[in-house]
């Protein structure tokens, strides 16, 4: 039942128009409704008559709109002129709510498609970098066999032997200029640095060698790098040794020593 | 049993009426003062807590163009109720003036069987399947409007438009994957 619109007030021809269109369908109205009371209601529990119930009202509807005519209003033209500036006003404001709606799909879509794009690029930069890197790789293996491949190796192995050769010159060096044998003191007046050192046998060996020692026995048996340590190894080069953590010594036994974990 | 008729009574004069059903009777009150505050039409809003509706007020009763169920996800008591008031409704009801409002869908503690249950009855009785969100003000505002954008064409002020027209465009359907776990 439309609503009877506000704003200017109708002229009385077209308000009694009006009021007589009404009446004529209330009554249409209470036709219809005294003819669906005295009809079968209709009991349609199970979902399958549901939808076929649903489906036959659709066809319904589709046949009165189908043949229905399209039909003025009123004839009164005030009545028309008021119902159409309603019509045209409220389309309006409907037509202007679709159109920010899609304004801000719009934008969103183009952030996205923004968006999208900039990680496309940064893929496509990523696959150049990737082929490039595929490409030299397959180059070298191209390049290479098995013969220089075994020179490569055989002049790695050539430059580590002098890098180690020149190290333990100059650990040989170094030893020899700050840490020298422990020497007998000539001196008669020190008699009790004499007497000390007169315990020292002739037999203490250098630090470089005690050194050697410890590298050998660990390169050669990993699983039992430990040293004796007995009178050919002066003392306070042992004790030095162990305080800097170059040696460690052996847990249970006091007189075995071993290289400390240097890597 | 007597079950709710769409079309025993004659319809008010420019006025339209609407039944939110809610077991917990609380996202009602609010929702109904928002619908009223709508000018052009004069809305009717009734209350029920579930069906069957009490027999004494049956007269007094206007013609309910629209009955909103709504039910709250957190608990599965309003779930439960508003699936046993469905057989309180004639058949006719199911073409496009029943509707479905489901508040606090985001909350955490809520399951997803839940809510795929709500999804699955809405698609099969073919009823649109609206959200609102309850605590809010406009989150109720928000909900009365587009309840009342419904209410308008079931009662039949929009022209050229049905209620089963308006259902079978904003029916609710199932998502394709609604059986297979979610990522949560």
């Amino acid at each position: 039942m439309a609503g009877l619109e506000a704003g200017s007030p109708l002229p009385q021809a077209a308000q009694a128009e009006l009021l007589e269109l009404c009446e004529v369908q209330f009554a249409h109205l209470e036709k219809l409704q005294n003819e669906l009371l005295l009809s079968e209601p209709d009991l349609c529990d199970s979902p399958q008559e549901q939808i076929q119930n649903r489906l036959m009202v659709t066809e319904a509807e589709l046949k009165k709109r189908q043949t229905e005519e399209p039909k003025l209003l009123a004839e009164n033209p005030d009545v028309l002129f008021h119902a159409g500036k309603e019509e045209m006003l409220k389309l309006c404001s409907q037509l202007e709510t679709v159109l920010s709606c899609c304004e801000a799909k719009r934008d969103k879509l183009r952030e996205t498609k923004e968006l999208e794009q900039k990680w496309l690029e940064e893929k496509v930069q990523v696959l150049k970098a990737v082929k490039t890197h595929v490409e030299q790789l397959q180059k070298e293996k191209e390049n290479v066999s098995a013969l220089s491949m075994l020179q490569d190796i055989k002049e790695k192995i050539q430059k580590m032997k002098a890098y180690q050769e020149t190290l333990m010159e100059c650990l040989g060096d170094i030893l020899e200029k700050h840490i020298p044998l422990p020497q007998v003191e000539p001196e008669p007046s020190r008699r009790k640095k004499k007497s000390v050192e007169c315990e020292i046998t002739p037999e203490v060996v250098s630090l470089s060698e005690v050194l050697e020692a410890l590298m050998n026995k660990a390169l050669q048996s990993p699983h039992d790098p430990y040293v004796i340590v007995d009178n050919t190894f002066w003392p306070p080069y042992v004790e030095m040794l162990l305080r800097y953590g170059i040696a460690v010594r052996h847990q249970e036994n006091n007189f075995k020593i071993r290289l400390g974990a240097f890597f | 049993m007597s079950r709710l008729n769409p079309f025993a009574k004659l319809p008010g004069l420019n006025a339209a009426s609407v039944l939110l059903v809610e077991n917990e009777e609380h996202f009602q009150q609010s929702l109904a003062e928002a619908l009223v505050k709508e000018t052009s039409v004069t809305v009717n809003v009734r209350l029920a807590k579930s069906f069957p509706l009490p027999v004494e007020n049956d007269e007094s009763r206007p013609r309910i163009d629209l009955v909103v169920f709504i039910i709250n996800l957190t608990s599965e008591l309003s779930f439960q109720s508003a699936e046993a008031s469905l057989k309180y409704l004639e058949p006719g009801y199911f073409l496009g003036k029943v509707c479905f409002m489901v508040s606090n869908a985001r909350s955490s503690s809520v399951p997803a069987e839940r809510l795929d249950a709500v999804r699955r009855l809405a698609a099969s009785l073919h009823c649109p399947l609206l959200f609102a969100e309850d605590q809010t003000q406009q989150g109720v505002t928000n909900a009365a409007e587009r309840l009342l954008t419904i209410l308008k064409v079931a009662a039949g002020f929009v022209p050229f438009t049905t209620s089963l027209c308006l259902s079978n465009l904003t029916r609710s359907t199932l998502p394709p994957d609604i059986d297979q776990p979610s990522f949560d």
